[in-house]
Formats: C-alpha cells, sequence, structure tokens
C-alpha cells in the first residue's frame, strides 16, 4: 500500500517536472538581438582577433584570482633568478591560454537526412532504436549516430540526440543531461543577472551548450544586453568572455555605452580598437589601420605588459634611469603614453562627430573631462622632469 | 532449597544437551555435567560475603590512602535521589503480589490490593535526604570548558592584574598544567604543593608563559598568571593567522614540526599546542611531535621555535636565492615572496636547495607505519573483500545519478 502511494507520488514528481521542461523555454528564448549572417569568418579573422585580446586586457591578478578548489594547499620554493623569468613567461602563456575566446559560430540548422526507407520494418518495434559510432578518440562532431524509426525510416539523428548520446559515452565534467535549473527557470536566470553574476553564467552557459546552439545564443546575447544596461563591463575584463561581448556591440551597433566606460577609465587605447572593430564589421570606408599601427608601435601587447610587469620585481632601486621610473609610476604615464593619447584623442573625436556614434553628447564629455586631466598629468610630468634634471628626449 | 538445587542442576544438563547435539548417551552427559559444577566456583566470589567483595572493590586500604591512592570514592557527590526508596513502596501504599509480598500464601492466591496511607515511609525518606547535605554539582558553561571535564587544564583565568597603570586590555590567560608536586622539607617532612603552568596573550602575537607553585590552587593560578603577564614575547605571525615557514624545534627529548598550512585549515597539533596558538593568534596550523609529550617541555619548544622563525626577505639573503609560493586556489600564481637584496654577487648556485628541507633543518617528520587491524590477513576479510569489490563505486554513481537527473 505504501509502495504504492510513493510510486503515485513519484508519478506526481515527474509530472511536474514535465512541466517545469515546458516552462522552460522562457530564458532561452529568441532575443531580439541576432547574428543575421554567419560572424564566424570576421571572427575569426587575425586581426579582429589582435583586438579583441588586446580590449580584453591581460590582467594576471584577474586571471589568476582566488578560486574556491578542493584542494586550497600552497607550495613555498626556491627559484632562481633563470627558474623564475620561465615560470613569468609560462605564466603570461598559460593566462593567455585562459583567455582564449568562445567562438563566436552561426546557429547550425537541423536538417533532416533520410538514408533509407524501409516499410517493411514498420512497427517491429514500439520504440526507436539509436545507433552510435562509439570508437575512441573521435571528435564529438564527426561522431556519426543514426535512428531507425518505427515506421522503419533509417536517418541520421537529429543534433539534439547527437549531444545526448555523445554526452552518454563520453559525458563531459560539469554538463548535464537536463537543463541546468538556472537556465530553465527564468527566475533563477534573472536573479543571477540583477546580481551581475555575469562572468558564472558566461561560464556555465559554456560549459553546458555548444557555439553552435540557439540556446547559447540567446542567452549570451540576453547576458550582454542586461551588460550595456548595466553597464558593469569591467566585470568581464581579462576574461575569455569580454572579446565575444565587444564583438557583439561592435555588430549590433550599440557600442557607445562601452566606449564611454573605455575612455572614463582611461584606455583610450582600446576606445580606438573597438571603433576600428565596428568600421570593419561594418564596412565603413574610414582608414583605421594607420592609427592602430601608429598605436602599436607606441603601446605593447596586453602580454608584454604583463609579463614587464611581473619582472618588475627583478629590478633594483639603486638602478639607473631610478628617477624617471619614479616620475612615471607616480603619474601614471610615460611620455610614450602621453603620445599615444594625443593620436586616439583625434581618432575618438572623428568618430564622435560622425554619424555613426549615438550618444554624442554623453562622449563628448567623457573626452573633454579627460582632456582637461591629461593635461594636467603632461604639465606635472613635464615640471618634474625639470625639477629632477631628467633629460626631455 | 534442596528442590531448587535439583531443579537447577536439570536446568544445567538440558542446556548441555541442546549445546552438545551429540552421540554421547543422557546419562554419561548427567555424569558430565555433575562433574563440572563439583570442579567450578571455588574462588573468593563464593567464599566472602558480598559486603566484603564490595568494599574490596570500591574502598582503598589504610597503606594505600596514605600514599594517596583512591581518590575518587570518598568524593562529594550530588543528592542520590535513589537511596532509601524500596522497589515496590511509594507514595500510596498497596500490595503488589510478587514485588513486595508473596504469590501465594498457604494456599490461597493474593490479590493487589490497597492498604491504609502511611506518612512514615515518605516523612523518612525525605528527613533521610535533608541529612545528605546540600552539596551540589558545580555546572560549567560548555564554553567555559577545558580540555576534559572540570579539570583547569584549558580552563581561561582571565587577563593577568593590571601593574601599576599597565592594565592588559584584550588579554586571555589559560592554564596548561596543574598538578600537586611534593618536596621534603627538615622539619615538616612531604610538603605538598600545587603547580600551575599558564599561557597568556592577547591574540595578535603577545604572549608569555609562566610556571608557579603555591600552597593553595587558587594562589598558584593567579600567580602564575601574572607571572606570565610578566614575561611576554613578541611572535610576528604571517598574514596575521600562520606562521613564517614550517620549522622543526625541541626541548628535551621533546621534537616539534611544525607547518605553515593555508587558510581556513585550523589547527590540527597537541591539545596544549592548539591553546598555545589560539591565545597568540595562530589559526592555521600543523604540528606533529615526535619523543616526548611532557607538557612543560612542549611549550619551551613551541615557544623556541617560533621566536626562531626568519622572514622571506632574511632567508633568501641568506641563501641567495629567490623565494616564491604558489597557491592551488589562485591557478598556480608564483607569488614572489623574498628576493635577496645582493643578487649581483654570487650568481651561480651549484646546489639546487628544497625549501621544506632547509626550513626544517634537513630534518623529516618520521613517516609510522600503521597497524592493520586483526581481520585483514583472514580468509574471511579476503572473501568479504571480493564480494565487495563489484560495489565499490556504486555510493558515488547513486549520487551522481540522483545530482543529474535533478531538474
Amino acid at each position: 500500500m505504501h509502495l504504492l502511494k510513493h510510486l503515485r507520488q513519484l508519478n506526481g514528481l515527474q509530472g511536474l517536472r514535465q512541466a517545469i521542461r515546458q516552462v522552460s523555454s522562457a530564458p532561452t528564448k529568441p532575443s531580439a538581438l541576432q547574428y543575421e549572417r554567419d560572424p564566424q569568418p570576421l571572427f575569426t579573422d587575425a586581426e579582429t582577433q589582435r583586438l579583441l585580446q588586446s580590449m580584453t586586457q591581460l590582467n594576471l591578478d584577474r586571471v589568476y584570482r582566488k578560486r574556491t578548489v578542493p584542494d586550497n594547499s600552497s607550495e613555498t620554493k626556491f627559484m632562481t633568478n633563470e627558474q623564475l623569468d620561465s615560470e613569468f613567461q609560462d605564466m603570461v602563456v598559460r593566462a593567455q591560454h585562459m583567455l582564449q575566446m568562445p567562438p563566436i559560430v552561426e546557429i547550425k540548422k537541423d536538417v533532416q537526412r533520410v538514408i533509407a526507407k524501409d516499410p517493411a520494418l514498420k512497427d517491429f518495434a514500439s520504440t526507436k532504436y539509436v545507433f552510435t559510432d562509439i570508437t575512441f578518440g573521435r571528435r564529438q562532431s564527426e561522431r556519426k549516430v543514426f535512428v531507425r524509426e518505427t515506421d522503419g525510416t533509417l536517418e541520421y539523428a537529429n543534433l539534439d540526440t547527437i549531444k545526448r548520446m555523445n554526452q552518454l559515452y563520453f559525458p563531459l565534467e560539469g554538463r548535464q543531461s537536463y537543463i541546468p535549473r538556472m537556465f530553465a527557470l527564468e527566475e533563477l536566470l534573472s536573479k543571477c543577472l540583477t546580481e551581475h553574476k555575469y562572468e558564472f553564467i558566461l561560464d556555465r552557459l559554456l560549459v553546458q551548450y555548444e557555439p553552435h546552439e540557439p540556446e547559447f545564443h540567446n542567452i549570451s546575447a540576453r547576458v550582454f544586453e542586461h551588460l550595456n544596461e548595466s553597464k558593469q563591463f569591467d566585470l568581464l575584463r581579462s576574461t575569455r568572455h569580454f572579446g565575444p561581448m565587444a564583438f557583439f556591440y561592435a555588430w549590433h551597433r550599440c557600442i557607445d555605452d562601452l566606449l564611454y566606460d573605455m575612455i572614463r577609465r582611461d584606455y583610450l587605447h582600446n576606445a580606438v580598437e573597438l571603433i576600428a572593430l565596428s568600421y570593419k564589421v561594418h564596412q565603413i570606408p574610414v582608414e583605421y589601420e594607420a592609427t592602430l599601427t601608429e598605436l602599436d608601435k607606441l603601446h605593447p601587447t596586453p602580454s608584454q605588459k604583463a609579463l614587464a610587469e611581473l619582472r618588475s620585481v627583478f629590478r633594483r632601486p639603486e638602478d639607473q634611469q631610478g628617477i624617471e621610473q619614479e616620475i612615471n609610476t607616480a603619474i601614471g604615464k610615460t611620455e610614450q603614453d602621453f603620445a599615444a593619447d594625443e593620436i586616439s584623442l583625434k581618432f575618438i573625436e572623428q568618430y564622435i562627430a560622425s554619424e555613426h556614434s549615438l550618444k554624442k553628447v554623453q562622449l563628448e564629455l567623457a573626452v573633454q573631462t579627460l582632456k582637461e586631466v591629461n593635461r594636467e598629468k603632461l604639465l606635472l610630468f613635464q615640471g618634474l622632469k625639470k625639477a629632477h634634471g631628467v633629460q626631455a628626449s | 532449597m534442596n528442590q531448587n538445587l535439583i531443579g537447577r542442576l536439570f536446568g544445567q544438563v538440558w542446556r548441555a544437551n541442546i549445546l552438545n547435539c551429540g552421540q554421547n548417551s543422557f546419562i554419561s552427559k548427567q555424569t558430565n555435567a555433575l562433574n563440572k559444577l563439583c570442579l567450578r566456583n571455588t574462588s573468593f566470589f563464593n567464599k566472602l560475603p558480598a559486603e566484603d567483595i564490595w568494599r574490596g572493590v570500591t574502598a582503598v586500604s589504610n597503606a594505600g590512602k596514605k600514599r594517596g591512592r583512591g581518590k575518587g570514592s570518598g568524593k562529594k557527590v550530588a543528592k542520590d535521589l535513589n537511596k532509601g526508596q524500596t522497589i515496590g513502596l511509594g507514595k500510596s501504599s498497596r500490595i503488589w503480589p510478587g514485588l513486595n509480598s508473596p504469590v501465594i500464601r498457604g494456599n490461597e492466591l493474593i490479590h493487589q490490593k490497597k492498604l491504609e496511607e502511611n506518612i512514615d515511609i515518605e516523612n523518612g525518606i525525605m528527613k533521610f535526604r535533608d541529612s545528605m547535605g546540600t552539596f551540589r554539582l558545580m555546572k560549567l558553561n560548555p564554553i567555559d570548558r577545558g580540555w576534559s571535564g572540570s579539570k583547569m587544564p584549558g580552563r581561561s583565568i582571565g587577563p593577568p592584574d593590571t601593574v601599576g597603570e599597565e592594565e592588559f586590555i584584550s588579554f586571555d590567560t589559560r592554564v596548561l598544567e596543574n598538578k600537586i608536586v611534593f618536596i621534603m622539607k627538615g622539619n615538616m617532612g612531604r610538603k605538598r604543593r600545587y603547580s600551575v603552568l599558564s599561557v597568556t596573550g592577547n591574540g595578535k602575537g603577545l604572549a608569555g608563559f609562566a610556571t608557579v607553585k603555591a600552597a593553595e590552587v587558587r594562589t598558584a593560578l593567579r600567580k602564575s598568571k601574572n607571572r606570565a603577564g610578566q614575561k611576554l614575547i613578541n611572535i610576528s605571525l604571517c598574514e596575521n593567522r600562520t606562521i613564517f615557514h614550517d620549522f622543526r624545534t625541541d626541548f628535551g627529548k621533546t621534537q616539534i614540526y611544525c607547518f605553515q598550512k593555508p587558510d581556513g585549515y585550523g589547527l590540527v597539533c597537541h591539545r596544549a599546542i592548539q591553546t598555545i596558538c589560539k591565545i597568540i593568534g595562530i589559526r592555521d596550523l600543523y604540528a606533529k611531535i615526535e619523543g616526548s609529550t611532557n607538557l612543560q617541555h612542549i611549550v619551551k619548544a613551541f615557544f623556541i621555535g617560533l621566536m626562531s622563525q626568519r622572514s622571506y626577505e632574511n632567508i633568501a639573503n641568506e641563501t641567495n636565492i629567490n623565494i616564491v609560493q604558489q597557491q592551488k586556489t589562485r591557478n598556480g600564481y608564483t607569488e614572489v615572496k623574498g628576493i635577496p637584496s645582493y643578487n649581483s654577487t654570487l650568481k651561480h648556485i651549484n646546489q639546487v636547495v628544497d625549501y621544506m628541507h632547509f626550513t626544517l633543518g634537513n630534518k623529516i617528520v618520521l613517516k609510522q607505519k600503521n597497524i592493520l587491524p586483526f581481520f585483514v590477513c583472514t580468509k574471511g576479510h579476503e572473501l568479504h573483500q571480493i564480494k565487495a569489490e563489484r560495489f565499490r563505486n556504486q555510493s558515488n554513481v547513486r549520487l551522481h545519478k540522483l545530482v543529474n537527473s535533478y531538474v
């Protein structure tokens, strides 16, 4: 009797689960902003990648921040200078690897491909039969899965079935067979968004879905839209999601908020790159390559900058150029930076003046404030140099 | 009486019959049982009366008393409400056949019956309880308890008393040892005193300890607390929570190996070291004691070890090599802790030194082999292992299934 009761309860639960699954389409409903053509060739283009990487920046403290791990032990070691230097280089390489951007590709369409129709096999069984090639070492994308329908049709399995079979035989760690609750229930996802847990959502999204799935596109678009409203872009800086985010804004012509954030934080170099990216995506006939090459000469790449910062531990206080270094650190800028700022400001103002920018007043104000601050800094810089008798080059 | 004995004897025989279900005849077994009965049961147990036996267990001989044995027996205890009460006699006096009266008297079966009230018994019990004295067991708040029960070691006795205008704010003192010691005096003979070892500190790296003897426990506690306050030592803490590096330290036959541990590890060490760490402000530490666990020696060795710690910078200068730390929580981020100040003079270091060996002074903790349980090499255990092998991962799989099917 009791057993029966339990069974009935279980059935009731199952019904509830199914109900949830039906409702589940809420967070994954198609967003307004979608890639209307295949963005992959443009995204994987070498120049785009370089721009996105530069915009992402490389803050090692952010990349190697504290995370919750089962074993939180630490190891103290002796290292010679050579070992330490190679360790630094290795760290930067590892950080770059960790910042590898997830690709932006087109949504894959499900196409029915029938291999054979055998009406003689109709009703041979009450269920479908799925055949999976479980050869070891084959890629998930090239694994063959077929389905024999109950009406005798033999066909290629649809994408959903292929993913399920792959997960069944070669499970990926962290990926669930069912939709995780945070992607299934609208209130959970919106709670995550209001708490600004953008990186967490995007990381989980990457684990659960493939980049060519519609859910991946819809949820990531939703996150980026929410980010554009909350303007917490700094939360994604130095993570692997900053590049796709910038690309998303550039593609959908809404870079102005991000641009404003970059100017306000004095990342003028990045602002120029963002504008160049949007020119490139929409094929606007403005010459940006010359400015970029000029800036590249003055600016080190993010990895070079990170490495230099790491290597600064080797610097001795009694080294030469000590005074110049001190002035640079006190002001926060070097002579090259001032030169680069001038070039980038010119380019940005040109963009603001054009018809492509949407929030002109706001951007202009930000540029003006920055200019004033820069001028003061430059005066102080020159004054300090003169006082210490450092030759102006 | 005789009947009773025979009945018991047959009972024995009947039980033996069941147990040895064998080929022997009934009669032979009976004789066997008789023989066994005669041989058994000759000890003090059936020679002495119950009173003597109980005294032997609970009391101490005169000679023993002189040597201070059996302190537990004569102790004051809280009122024992069971004393003076008899089963079957209660507030309402009744006859319970089989309990406080025989079931059959002559040929008559006795029934349950109520008797007239008897207040004397009740009054007698109350009077007896009053005569027991008003001693109460001291109730200790669980937070104030020491290492064991209401004993002093491990308990807090407050900050040291103020000296002049010097106040010991935010200090706390804990007793580590409280014992009786004897010395021989010319005219008084064996004289006993109380010896108290306590440690005081402010939880921020300032701590001191002292051993003091006095004729009374209270005096000893107070004196030791105040003297510990006079002997403060400054101990610098790494990140305000742990030691700077692993170290090995000894005092007498006691050796202590201490290990620096990450945040949240806790204190995994001897209880005395735990108490000292809490007083000093160390939160994460692993310590292993080798050799003697004499408490005074442990305390001294640990303090010597703490005082002889060196900073990262010092070690780097001494060895002329950089010191780095790699944390697993930060995905192996290499944090530079110490860099030698005169790097250029000595460029090449021939021998590569292991940091832990260096800090432990080239000693390692003795790894003792675990003693296997007695059943490991038995046939039954082998069989069990074979049977249990295919279920060895079952609980994990079940859990995983539950997690995965959770919608």
